[in-house]
């Protein structure tokens, strides 16, 4: 029967067909002992492929993690988090600072002073510090030089609101008739400059200065708008901090064009151009231009302190001639688009960048991989790896059986495998802190977290260090405050709060809460309940919450819980500020800048400090902390800042969790000593918890080292 | 004939429409922004996520944004919102990768499930079928995932060669036939995997299709009158139990777009799952709905198709 036979025989070839092509895949020895090129190729694994290779683009970790190799920003922070020059050799900070001669303010020894009077009497004074007290004495030696400004007049179009309720927007014709101005040029950068100033020109010298009575309005608006078009237009103060950086001449693209400050520009520029929805565009609000000054150097002046702009310039530098509007019009017109329409997001650059970091870009498969080859131009030597290739295994278990079969020398190994493959004689393991922190938050506007003694307890009655060695597998360390605990700006004197239930109790009972007779805590006849809620999808979380809930049930509060998904929690509750408490983690950057998360003018909602975290201290602070670019300065009020946090107990701080890695041993950093000989080192984590930093050293050896350190 | 085909289409134009606005409001009513929006980061200020949203529009009414995405769609402008790729592109690039597993899946479960199903049935009773129904049963209720671990495990760890990814990584440069082996090799395990839950469903279709023909009159006469009992299998019961079949072909089409987030998320495959899976995730309006409306498409014509197959292979019916 043929319809038989073909039914056995079909199946039979189409497996054995199948079957056979097992004899020509090459095995795992095959691909990596047998093969001494697998020697010169780093291969690391991620669950996700990047978005967009741009880095004033993308903002996920799978894009940055390549970016920062293929492009190089002017600054960056070496083993001890201080900043270190990249594509910029050196840089300055010093400040210009500016003010309108307040011709109606009668000023201490000479009454209506015009802009020479006053040039004269700041002339003096500079020469005869020893007058005054020692804050003015300071901020009088840092003036540089003084100059005066002559007033001047111009006419603008400004938007204003026509009809408050309705939100409408018109357009008023201004004219500003600018009294006279002082321009000083100082030394550093000097936030009390002001504030000093007025106890030589007058307590309210700055202050009562009207900007409204020099402007005229084309038409007739209310007072209150005036005021704030006056304000805008005629600011009577005004800091103007500038960085000037010094490029590394004769640093190439990868394409061989020299990197200039014509770059720098360029970047910048692409970033606050709306058109490409850049997310870092916060980060450069502040600046208020930047200017080549020569090919190698740029100057950035800012519209007001902003202490962490440094930082901001550690973003990788594009290539100006590859991205500008005749490269990218010529795109657009290569690609059948509309040029007006089209702008950097839609370049294909995005998917094939080049910048002047230490690697080239070479291939992207989507979902697959991205290759990519060490640049042998680069400014500070090639990299000892020849090839970097990024692999996207979605799956973590797979990631495991591949880095076993060593197809991959890293993974986003998880801290039970950590603990299992620590005992492993092939492996070398690292951990350290990351940046960032798990906490619980309350909401203080709500009974009864309201009262400090409550938070403090409810923080008392959680043994941390039990989460730590069971949930975590030991992979994390205790955190008392907001600051990232691998800086200066957090201060290690400051101890977390024990583990005390019993205390926890105490503390409850002189908060007026009593047990009743069925255990549960009581005041006035109300029960201590409340509900504690964290976001789905997070094993880590719900194992808090469980752990919290016992916990409190143990000293007698009544706690319900709730696990949310995601959106919904962020959504629904946290944005809106309905919650009792949550178990959340923040994610943080290494400056000190607390405003969004702490500031109590941010405690609306959708806004970051959810929890309504209000203290006169700490907003001063932080806003002192954001102006301030001396780091003692600002470790000082750091410090400050976070006694007081830690004090009110707004967060129960849980943890900062480690981020943990696994790597072959045969991978060791190789550099050359002064004779020219190779030298082998073994890889060391840097105090501030990063292994590869040293990553262009490093290689993979046929044979795993002895270290003598070893032991 | 026609009149069915003018009808048919009609009505599935209406349908299509209905699912178009259906999946459009659940996707946008769900809760959640794009992940280009991140509300949790200090460094997004409501200036940057109005400016986002105004580029996406999603600040305009749900009707305009209906409108928006379908212009878009129809002009072949439709813009991931993760990367900024033409959706269409993207998808076809998934396409011709899920399209292998698919077919090299289907091939499988349609070539094997008919020679078990019909000797279980002859064999009703006795040890094949008893096996083979245990069989079934154990590779249906096996979760997927998990078999896909075993299979994993077990031919790295005694086979020692790669089986992720859609070629053997860093073989770059070696002979054109041992990459093509290379990438059926890397076909095989996945699509066995895709295949066992076909396999088990369908080969007890036949299996009970051909029960039920062998209990027909003119099958009984068929024996009766003394052919051999292959003839009367494989010739007269046989093409009879093959008509649910035939329908049946026509609905595995929307399987071309759908992929199986699990398997392609653990064997690493780049298919269409993952892709609209990641884009569900990050909410990227833009590709989950144009999947969505192909396979919306599929659907329809399979059932279309399914249709038209039926007036083929069985005279009595008239449409």
């Amino acid at each position: 029967m043929t319809i038989k036979k073909i039914l056995i025989i079909a199946p039979t070839l189409v497996i054995i067909f199948l079957l056979q092509s097992y004899l020509w895949v090459p095995t795992y020895e095959e691909q990596t002992r047998g093969n001494p090129k697998r020697l010169t190729k780093f291969i690391t694994a991620s669950i996700g492929d990047a978005s967009m290779l741009n880095p004033i683009l993308s903002a996920d970790t799978a894009s940055s993690s390549i970016e920062s190799l293929v492009f190089e920003g002017l600054v960056d922070r070496d083993e001890n988090l201080h900043f270190r020059g990249r594509l910029a050799i050196s840089w300055e900070i010093h400040e210009e600072a500016f003010f309108y001669v307040n011709e109606k303010a009668a000023v201490p020894g000479l009454g209506e002073a015009s802009s020479a009077d006053i040039k004269a009497l700041l002339t003096k004074a500079i020469n005869q510090p020893g007058l005054y007290d020692i804050t003015l004495q300071t901020t009088l030696k840092n003036i540089k030089e003084i100059a005066v400004l002559p007033s001047r007049s111009w006419t603008t179009q400004q938007p204003y609101q026509a009809a408050p309720q309705k939100g409408q927007t018109e357009k008023v014709e201004v004219t500003v008739d600018a009294p006279a101005g002082i321009k000083l040029m100082l030394q550093q950068v000097d936030q009390d400059l002001f504030e000093n100033l007025s106890k030589l020109l007058g307590e309210n010298y700055f202050s009562s200065f009207s900007s409204d009575a020099y402007l005229s309005f084309g038409k007739e608006i209310s007072d209150e708008q005036k005021h704030t078009l006056g304000r805008k237009l005629l600011s009577s103060t005004e800091h103007n901090p500038i960085v000037t950086f010094h490029l590394r001449p004769d640093v190439k693209f990868h394409d061989g064009h020299i990197l200039d400050a014509g770059d720098v520009k360029f970047t910048y520029e692409s970033i606050i151009n709306p058109k490409n929805l850049s997310p870092r565009i916060s980060d450069y609000e502040p600046v208020k231009r930047v200017e080549v000054i020569d090919d190698l150097t740029v100057r950035v002046t800012y519209k007001r302190l902003y202490s962490p702009a440094l930082g901001t310039w550690a973003m990788g530098i594009l290539p100006e001639h590859l991205l500008n509007k005749t490269a990218l019009e010529a795109e657009a017109e290569k690609r059948g688009k509309d040029p007006a329409e089209f702008s950097l997001r839609q370049s294909l650059f995005n998917r094939n960048p080049l910048g002047s970091g230490p690697f080239v870009f070479k291939e992207w498969k989507s979902d697959q991989y991205i290759a990519l080859d060490r640049f042998e131009g680069y400014w500070e030597g090639a990299p000892n790896y020849e090839h970097y290739m990024f692999r996207i295994i979605p799956d973590l278990l797979t990631q495991e059986i591949e880095f076993y079969a060593g197809t991959i020398d890293n993974y986003g190994v998880q801290p039970h495998q950590v603990e299992r493959l620590s005992q492993d004689p092939t492996y070398q393991h690292f951990s350290g802190p990351s940046f960032g922190y798990s906490y619980i938050g309350y909401n203080i506007r709500r009974e009864p977290f309201n009262d400090v003694r409550v938070r403090r307890a409810l923080g008392m009655a959680i043994d941390v260090d039990k989460i730590i060695k069971y949930v975590l597998y030991e992979q994390g360390e205790r955190i008392t405050g907001p600051f990232v605990k691998q800086t200066d700006y957090y201060d290690h004197n400051i101890k977390p709060i024990p583990y005390d239930p019993e205390g926890a109790l105490a503390l409850l009972n002189a908060a007026g809460w009593q047990r009743n007779q069925a255990g549960w805590l009581e005041k006035d006849g109300k029960k201590l309940q409340f509900t504690l809620i964290t976001n789905n999808g997070n094993p880590l979380r719900k194992d808090i919450l469980a752990i919290a809930q016992d916990a409190w049930k143990k000293i007698g509060i009544d706690v319900r819980t709730d696990l949310l998904e995601w959106s919904v929690f962020i959504q629904e509750r946290v944005d809106k500020g309905d919650f009792d408490a949550l178990i959340l983690g923040w994610s943080m950057g290494i400056e000190p800048d607390l405003y969004q998360i702490w500031h109590s003018s941010q405690t609306n909602p959708y806004q970051l400090n959810f929890v309504g975290f209000k203290n006169k201290e700490a907003d001063d602070l932080i806003i002192r902390i954001r102006k301030e670019y001396n780091h003692d300065k600002q470790v000082a009020y750091s410090h400050r800042l976070h006694e007081i946090i830690a004090r009110e107990q707004p967060y129960t701080f849980l943890y900062v969790a480690k981020w943990t890695a696994i790597l072959d041993k045969r991978i060791v950093i190789k550099q050359q000593n002064d004779e020219g000989q190779d030298v082998f080192e073994a890889i060391k984590p840097t105090k501030t918890g990063s292994y590869n930093f040293y990553f262009n050293r490093w290689i993979k050896l046929s044979k795993a080292p002895y270290f003598a350190l070893d032991g | 004939m026609l009149a069915f085909i003018g009808r048919s289409f009609i009505q599935k134009i209406v349908t299509l429409f209905f699912v178009s606005v259906i999946s459009f409001l659940i996707i946008h009513l769900a809760p959640g922004e794009p992940s280009q929006i991140d509300p949790m980061n200090p460094k997004f200020t409501p200036e940057m996520v109005e400016r986002f949203r105004a580029a996406f529009h999603l600040d305009e009414p749900l009707y305009v944004q209906y409108l928006y995405f379908y212009k878009d769609l129809f002009t072949g402008k439709t813009f991931s919102w993760k990367d900024n790729r033409p959706v269409l592109g993207k998808i076809w690039e998934r396409f011709l990768n899920s399209l292998s597993l698919f077919i090299v899946g289907t091939i499988l479960t349609w070539t094997l499930s008919f020679p078990i199903g019909i000797r279980s049935a002859i064999n009703r009773g006795h040890a094949f079928d008893r096996s083979t129904t245990f069989l079934a049963y154990l590779l249906i209720s096996i979760p997927g995932f998990f078999f896909a671990y075993l299979l994993i495990i077990s031919v790295v760890s005694y086979f020692h060669v790669p089986v992720i990814g859609m070629v053997t990584f860093g073989l770059e440069g070696s002979s054109a036939i041992r990459s093509v082996m290379d990438r059926v090799w890397h076909l095989f395990i996945p699509s066995v995997l895709g295949a066992t839950g076909g396999v088990a469903v369908l080969s007890r279709y036949v299996r009970s299709q051909m029960l039920e023909v062998e209990g027909q009159d003119y099958v009984r006469t068929a024996k009766a009158k003394g052919l051999p009992n292959d003839q009367v299998y494989y010739k007269h019961a046989l093409r009879n139990a093959l008509l649910p079949f035939v329908t049946m072909f026509g609905m595995i089409l929307p399987g071309l777009i759908g992929g199986s987030v699990i398997i392609e998320s653990i064997f690493a495959w780049p298919g269409m799952g993952r892709m609209a899976y990641e884009a569900i995730l990050a909410r990227d309006y833009p590709v989950i709905l144009t999947v969505n409306f192909f396979s919306a498409v599929l659907v329809l014509a399979g059932t279309f198709i399914s249709d038209l197959l039926y007036t083929v292979v069985d005279p009595r019916i008239k449409l």
